[in-house]
């Protein structure tokens, strides 16, 4: 019986002849006759009253077809909460500021025009009267309450708590390294920003938005205007990356839509670059104090984790976010004892988000950083005491202390072919060669090892569909909706592979909620263990009730038919029904919203570096991936996630950084101010991988996607203080030349 | 990140461009390759009411030696002097900086007399033309003027160039002798404005220093030319010594403000080390070309 399967094979992506050829069309390329631009006006202070918002000048501009603060717009809603965040009703995120702003770049008013020249004009005549306030940009400070953001409640805004105090053990252990963390912010920096149409038809809204999670926003949009979801469709057409901050309902979608209902024509909004920095949610952002506890063996005993999340000037996403680092602060180790406080506290900021990991690049840095100093204090090498401490592959499933249940893993495994692929040996003989003889620029290895967290929330499901068309062509539905993965590619192998078809055959289809009602989203590296295992089971059920069809019309037994390519055949017989032909009288389709445990990737990173002695300057030699995701569907589509990921942790190691000034204002308006690496900043890539399949899923697969960004930043960071003989102060992320120049020369 | 209203014109002739600047100069910009205008205007920083386009006007891009000297026409694009062949042949300073300066795309469109004349301390052209005592000639109203470097450059975006005049072409003295040069750069990413950046030109007799120059990116107001480097070096015999004295000047001459891209004291430390490495590098190229000639 030929069993026709793409899973493991790497078909040319469908996604991209359109992308080569620009023919893929984003928000900002759809034309909606009569479409007004809307321009916001931004609070340029981080904090103050809100005295006035004069829009005269503005309003009686030729071209201007309307001007509007919050006064103007007094049934305006809120920016609804997040689900799972916790968000005090007082403290809830007002579309356009009233009466207060907090942070720099808060939308205070909003300036329509038929084009954005005109608006922009408008927008420029705008005048805030704010007074300032005190601003307070760190969460440390901001945690005190002297400088209040609403007031009298607390800027604390929530206290998450994993384990109990382990001070006894801190006490009587051996050995206790301490360090605190900075993890600093970032900005999400997708290519094509934020962007919405709303297009109102009666009651009716069609929303064009680039986004990740269309169904949740047509939900959400329904809610906060008091309408049935029915009347709100969302489309999303390609989207030029997203990396988490496009899962949510934003100020200024509510603006748009509320505008648009208001004045019953399409209104668009395109953000800019600038606008993308100051107004656009924030990722990461967190202050940590760690106790790691050891025997002189190097044991682990203890873990204390106590966490500030800086989560910007309105509980939001990021409220949350920081749990998960909390939550996944064990990593892949055996630690008897833990205790983790997260706080998260609101500053004169831009709110966070979701940014790619989302809270588990947090918890592995800092981890992994503790780990490099225990071993330095113990003179131990950094690869054997992660060895030592790794959950051992008979030990799955493993409940952590955090109460995480790791669902598989082989970490050793990973940790020696990383060390092998990065020729480990022969880099510390090359080493300690340079040290003798005081050749060459100091060379540092250092090695990240995770284990991160996919499927997204708990329990949550994702909604796949497949239908069976009389012409024998299948086409597959989704609520994952992509951002530039190559879902449509992936899902078609995982039905071709389930109806055993050719891949051509199937087609999929996401991101409009006319067609793809029930879904979650794109986020936590789900779309494949999630969507993709609803799919497959979607698929088989179809299969499933077509044999049954097939059994009816050949009258036969179900065990008497052989079916291979789309054909059920009577053994023995050239008597033979097609799946198109079974769905000709009746619809063949079947659905699924399978709601798969959380998986739990893993892996090790190494990199190596070189210093230079002079100027600090830092030559990334060569990083080494091996991740575990478990079965791999489509080996080039997860090797671009991970090469993408890996840039993006690079970026967060070397180069990127979200700076406040001591007034709250964000020091980058452009990707001039704001570093972000580019492929030239590309080391030597090696990827490899171990293959430890997901029990939990049809298709054995664990999510992909992540793990670039969570491994790398501190196998960088590793190696850059592995190469300055265990002198780590000043060593902050991001790790720039003058900060290592500043240890070298203290030692000089 | 839309421009305010503005007239355009894009005259054929640099009479007519001469002619139309004149009539508001104070409100007018001049847009060559536009890789520094272009944003401003996005971000609204500058808002003139007229551009001038000049770059359909012919002639403004000539890359030749004659008279002594290597002219560079003011719409040379950075690409162009990079792939050069004159350029890699006679001009090594020329040709290292040219490929780092910002990215590709920048590359292709970005003009050196555009560059010369938005005046950011910086940028790359301004240190290699300090340390090659090139001129840059400007036309006006009332004709011609030729200016060199060290007078064009004045501080933070102000050059000694009138509103009313435009920037026609940059002329480099042909190198004598054997000759080395390197820019040396310092940057967090590639494409980024320089942390540091050092401009090096050594013409040897011997190995005798006959000429040295020196040009320094990103650590003062404007490009800057440490002199007492160059003449410590001018006249004496190459050493290791000599270089670590001039380099111990030039980081001296630099005057840096600390910011995003690192504290004073590194990039005057960053200076040393590159003026030392650039004099190295100028070093053997020119005993290399000794050696071939």
């Amino acid at each position: 019986m030929g069993h026709r399967s793409y899973v493991g094979q790497s078909p040319p992506r469908r996604e991209d002849p359109g992308l080569v050829a620009g023919a893929h069309r984003y928000v900002a390329d759809i034309v909606v006759p009569g479409c007004l631009d809307a321009v916001f006006v931004r609070s340029f202070e981080a904090h103050g009253l809100l005295n006035a918002v004069d829009l005269a000048a503005a309003q009686s501009m030729e071209g201007i077809v309307g001007a509007y603060s919050a006064g103007e717009l007094p049934d305006l809603p809120v920016t609804p909460a997040p689900p799972r965040a916790e968000v005090p009703p007082e403290m809830s995120w007002p579309a356009l500021a009233r009466d207060r702003v907090r942070f720099a770049g808060q939308p205070i008013a909003v300036v329509l025009a038929a084009d954005r020249y005109t608006a922009e004009d408008g927008a420029e005549l705008v005048f805030a009267d704010i007074d300032p306030l005190e601003a307070v940009i760190d969460p440390g400070p901001a945690a005190s309450d002297e400088v209040m953001l609403f007031e009298p409640r607390s800027n604390v805004v929530s206290v998450r708590e994993f384990g109990a105090p382990v001070d006894d053990v801190m006490d009587s252990a051996p050995v206790v390294v301490e360090t605190i963390i900075r993890n600093e912010r970032l900005c999400p920096t997708s290519i094509e920003t934020r962007g919405i149409v709303v297009v109102p038809d009666g009651d009716d809204i069609t929303v064009h938005v680039s986004h990740q999670a269309p169904q949740r926003l047509r939900q959400s949009l329904a809610r906060s205007f008091g309408i049935e979801a029915e009347l709100v469709r969302v489309i999303v057409p390609h989207v030029g990356g997203a990396f988490g901050a496009k899962s949510q309902t934003y100020p200024e979608y509510i603006v748009i839509a509320h505008l648009a209902r208001k004045l019953g024509r399409p209104v668009r909004w395109i953000e800019d670059r600038r606008e993308a920095f100051a107004g656009a949610t924030h990722g990461r952002g967190q202050t940590q104090r760690l106790r790691l506890a050891a025997d002189r063996e190097g044991n682990l005993l203890a873990l204390e984790a106590l966490v500030d999340a800086d989560i910007g000037a309105y509980p939001h996403t990021g409220e949350f976010i920081a749990a998960n680092t909390g939550w996944m602060l064990s990593g892949p180790y055996t630690i008897p004892h833990l205790h983790v406080r997260v706080r998260a506290v609101v500053t004169n900021t831009t709110p966070t988000a979701a940014y790619r990991g989302a809270g588990r690049p947090e918890a592995a840095y800092a981890l992994e950083r503790a780990l490099d100093r225990l071993a330095h204090r113990l003179g131990a090498d950094p690869a054997e005491l992660r060895l030592r401490n790794f959950i051992d592959r008979n030990e799955f499933p493993y409940r952590s202390p955090t109460g995480a249940v790791y669902d598989s893993g082989d970490h050793a495994a990973a940790l020696r072919l990383a060390l092998e692929r990065a020729g480990y040996d022969d880099a510390r003989a090359e080493q300690r060669r340079r040290r003798t003889t005081g050749d060459g620029n100091p060379l540092g290895i250092g090695i990240g090892s995770y284990i991160e967290r996919s499927g997204g929330q708990e329990g949550s499901t994702e909604f796949g569909s497949v239908t069976i068309e009389p012409d024998g062509t299948v086409v597959a539905r989704s609520g994952a909706t992509p951002q530039g993965q190559g879902h449509a590619t992936a899902f078609a192998q995982v039905v071709a592979s389930a109806l055993e078809v050719e891949l051509d055959r199937v087609s999929v289809i996401q991101g409009d909620t006319d067609e793809v009602p029930v879904g979650v989203g794109t986020f936590g590296s789900r779309s494949m263990q999630v969507g993709g295992s609803s799919l497959h089971h979607a698929a088989h059920d179809a299969l499933e009730e077509a044999r049954l069809r097939a059994s009816a019309h050949l009258e036969v037994a179900e065990a008497d038919l052989r079916y291979d390519d789309g054909r059920f055949t009577v053994v023995g017989t050239d008597r033979s029904v097609t799946l198109g032909q079974l769905a000709t009288e009746r619809a063949l389709s079947a659905q699924a919203e399978f709601g798969p445990p959380q998986a739990f990737p893993f892996g090790t990173y190494v990199a190596v570096v070189e210093l230079d002695r002079d100027t600090g300057d830092i030559s990334l030699e060569k990083l080494v991936a091996v991740d575990d995701c478990g079965i791999v569907i489509n080996p080039k589509l997860v090797e671009g996630q991970s090469v993408g990921s890996i840039i993006q942790g690079i970026g967060q190691a070397l180069y990127e950084q979200v700076v406040f000034d001591e007034y709250g204002q964000p020091l980058m308006s452009s990707l001039m101010d704001y570093s972000l690496p580019t492929v030239a900043e590309l080391p030597e890539l090696v990827l490899d991988q171990t293959v430890t399949p997901n029990p939990n899923v049809p298709l054995g697969n664990k999510g992909a996607g992540e793990a670039g960004c969570i491994g790398t930043p501190p196998a960088i960071v590793n190696a850059i203080v592995d190469a300055l003989g265990g002198r780590d102060e000043g060593i902050d992320l991001p790790v720039t030349p003058e900060k290592v120049w500043l240890v070298l020369s203290r030692s000089d | 990140m839309f421009p305010s209203r503005f007239d355009y014109s894009a005259p054929d002739s640099l009479d007519e461009a001469l002619a139309t600047l004149g009539q508001r100069a104070d409100e007018t910009k001049v847009l060559a390759g536009g890789q520094s205008l272009i944003p401003l205007l996005k971000l609204r920083f500058a808002a003139p009411a007229t551009l001038v386009d000049i770059n359909r006007i012919p002639g403004l891009d000539v890359l030749e030696e004659s008279n002594g000297h290597l002219r560079i026409g003011t719409l040379a694009r950075h690409n162009q002097l990079a792939a050069d062949s004159l350029v890699g042949r006679r001009y090594p300073t020329i040709a290292s900086a040219a490929p780092q300066i910002a990215d590709p795309l920048v590359r292709n469109l970005g003009t050196i007399g555009g560059s010369l004349a938005h005046g950011d301390p910086a940028g790359d052209w301004g240190s290699v033309m300090l340390a090659l005592n090139a001129e840059v000639v400007v036309r006006g109203p009332t004709g011609e003027r030729r200016i060199p470097i060290d007078d064009f450059l004045v501080d933070i975006f102000t050059t000694s160039l009138n509103e009313d005049e435009i920037v026609t072409e940059v002329l480099v003295p042909q190198p004598e002798g054997s000759f080395g040069g390197a820019y040396l750069k310092l940057e967090r990413k590639v494409g980024d404005f320089a942390t540091v950046g050092v401009a090096v030109h050594l013409e040897l007799d011997g190995d005798t220093i006959a000429r040295a120059g020196l040009g320094l990116t990103a650590v003062g107001s404007r490009n800057i030319k440490p002199t007492n480097a160059e003449n410590a070096l001018g006249g004496n015999k190459c050493s290791d010594e000599l270089f670590a004295e001039a380099a111990r000047l030039a980081a001296e001459a630099a005057d840096p403000v600390s910011d995003v891209r690192g504290p004073a004291t590194y990039k005057r430390a960053v200076v040393e080390a590159y003026v030392k490495r650039g004099l190295a590098e100028a070093r053997d190229q020119a005993r290399a070309r000794a050696g071939r000639t």
